[in-house]
């Protein structure tokens, strides 16, 4: 409790120092956030990628049905594979006629079925990788029933090499900005420490603990980091509605953007273990 | 109770105490006399361990110096009341915040705090500068202050370091009253003065240091 005033005092006497260290943690915060949310975004919008792509397995023509069926369960075992759906070239050519059905006359030119059995497959979303989808392409060219794969490959390659930069960025920037909280928590109680190398001396020579000392210091640290990540907050639900907002109406394709629900709260959270890190290792060589 | 056994300390080129021994008996009330830069406040320093003495042993209520660690070195500063000789009052605290630290770094109850706090502002007759802030006090005024901060927490031994240098005799003659008070309780006492008036007549130990020695031991 003595600890906590002592604390908050000292926030209060130092309250410019204080309120920049929390606006500064704030900014940090709040970018680090906006680059969690751009990777968390990219994540889930490429996770189903695979799965909303079909390959096409054109089978020979002188495939038999019940060859076709074998390689049909042959595919559906792979881990890989969703589901698979065989079509015969009778039920595309169905298929054609009802999609031409009001022109007659386009399919009118075709004798016999021009068609192929194709196996529609659908692949898994989670857990596939550009070269697991690569190797089965390659697995799935090399049967002698399949004539050829059509598969938006160069695609999803491209797309999983933007999202592993992506993750290696959001990484990297997001180790930074959390050091750098940690660090301006630290050079803050620090500075917050010398300013009050007096009292500590009394305090000590009065009989205080070291953790009696030091908790003020640690609470300290706490607040400011909470009170950073709320500042971080406001900032990201402010620039959310406002921003957001003019951008939702102009350009629809930012209204895709999905922030996951109330996960800003992780902010004050952050901000406190950061700020208290900080704190701790501005404390750790606390001599007697 | 105090137990000083061949100390010297240093300090860069000059001897502050040179191969000092003396014993304090439990319950004692004794004097540390001697001119300025005898080594007194040095004495006290080694004993509530600002200081580590370069050689020697030293040992204060049941504790050996030179065992102690960090975690034990404030359980020993709780059990001695010490009046520092420039006060050491927090200026931006009010009195009674002053008073009270002794007792908050031991995390005893506000309520209790109160009551105690209130007391001994009391017996140094300074009830009515509760709320004051140390500069606004004479410096009679502050060192009472000191003196009822290091008698709050009930300590088991009490260094007081030049405790009336401020005072007037009437003063003076108020804070000796409540020594005698808290050595009749049990407290252990160790008292440095320049100031005879203190000792003189009492039937009471002095010490004498001069240039860092112990020249003299007398009862007066
Ligand atoms: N921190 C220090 N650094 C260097 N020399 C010191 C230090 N503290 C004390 N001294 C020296 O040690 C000697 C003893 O000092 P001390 O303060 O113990 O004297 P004292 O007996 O308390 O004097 P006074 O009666 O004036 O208070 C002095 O000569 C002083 O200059
Ligand atoms: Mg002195």
């Amino acid at each position: 409790m003595f600890s906590l005033r002592m604390a908050l005092n000292s926030i209060f006497r130092e309250i410019w120092l204080n309120v920049i260290s929390m606006l500064s943690i704030g900014a940090v915060l709040f970018i680090l956030f906006s680059v969690v949310i751009a990777v968390y975004n990219v994540e889930k919008l490429t996770a189903t990628l695979p799965e909303k792509l079909s390959v096409m397995v054109f089978l020979r023509e002188d495939t038999r049905r019940d060859e076709a069926r074998a390689l049909e369960s042959a595919i559906k075992s792979e881990n890989i594979v969703k589901s698979v759906n065989f079509i015969s070239k009778e039920k595309a050519l169905q298929d054609m006629k009802g999609f031409f059905k009001n022109e007659k006359f386009a399919l009118s030119g075709l004798g016999e079925n021009p068609l192929f059995d194709t196996i529609d497959v659908r692949l898994k979303g989670a857990g596939s990788s550009a070269k697991g989808v690569n190797a089965f392409i390659e697995k799935l060219k090399g049967m002698s029933a399949v004539d050829d794969v059509e598969y938006g490959g160069a695609l999803v390659e491209s797309v999983y090499s933007l999202k592993n930069g992506l993750r290696v960025f959001g990484l990297t920037t997001g180790s930074i900005f959390a050091l750098s909280v940690i660090f301006i928590c630290y050079s803050t109680v620090r500075v917050l420490f010398y300013r009050h190398e007096e009292e500590i001396e009394i305090y000590k020579l009065l009989g205080a603990t070291k953790g009696f000392i030091r908790s003020p210091f640690f609470i300290e640290g706490s607040i400011i980091g909470i009170m950073g990540g709320a500042i971080g907050m406001c900032f990201f639900l402010a620039i959310s509605r406002y921003v957001f907002g003019k951008l939702f109406t102009e350009f629809p394709l930012f209204s895709m953007i999905y922030v996951p629900d109330r996960s800003f709260y992780i902010l004050p959270v952050m901000g406190f273990v950061l700020g208290l890190g900080g704190a701790v290792i501005a404390l750790g060589r606390l001599k007697y | 109770m105090i137990v000083l056994e061949g100390v010297s300390k240093r300090y860069e080129n000059q001897d502050a105490l040179k191969d000092v021994s003396l014993r304090i008996e439990k319950g004692e009330m004794a004097f540390v006399t001697g001119p300025s830069g005898a080594g007194k406040t040095t004495l006290f320093k080694l004993l509530y361990l600002a200081e580590a003495p370069d050689e020697g042993l030293i040992s204060i209520a049941g504790f050996n110096t030179a065992s102690l660690d960090d975690s034990t070195i404030p359980m020993l500063r709780r059990n001695i009341g010490v009046v520092f000789q420039d006060f050491k009052l927090l200026n931006n605290n009010t009195v009674f915040d002053n008073i009270a630290l002794a007792l908050r770094i031991r995390r005893v109850m506000e309520r209790e705090i109160k009551e105690k706090v209130t007391a001994v502002l009391k017996l140094v007759g300074l009830r009515h500068k509760a709320d004051a802030y140390p500069l606004t006090l004479s410096g009679g005024e502050q060192q009472r202050i000191t003196i009822a901060r290091a008698i709050v927490g009930e300590p088991t031994v009490m260094l007081a370091d030049e405790p009336t240098g401020n005072l007037d005799i009437e003063n003076e003659e108020g804070i000796m009253k409540i020594f005698k008070l808290i050595n009749n309780k049990g407290t252990t006492i160790l008292i440095a003065s320049h100031n005879r008036r203190l000792f003189d007549n009492t039937g009471r130990r002095v010490f004498y240091l001069d240039g860092g020695q112990l020249v003299k031991a007398e009862v007066r």
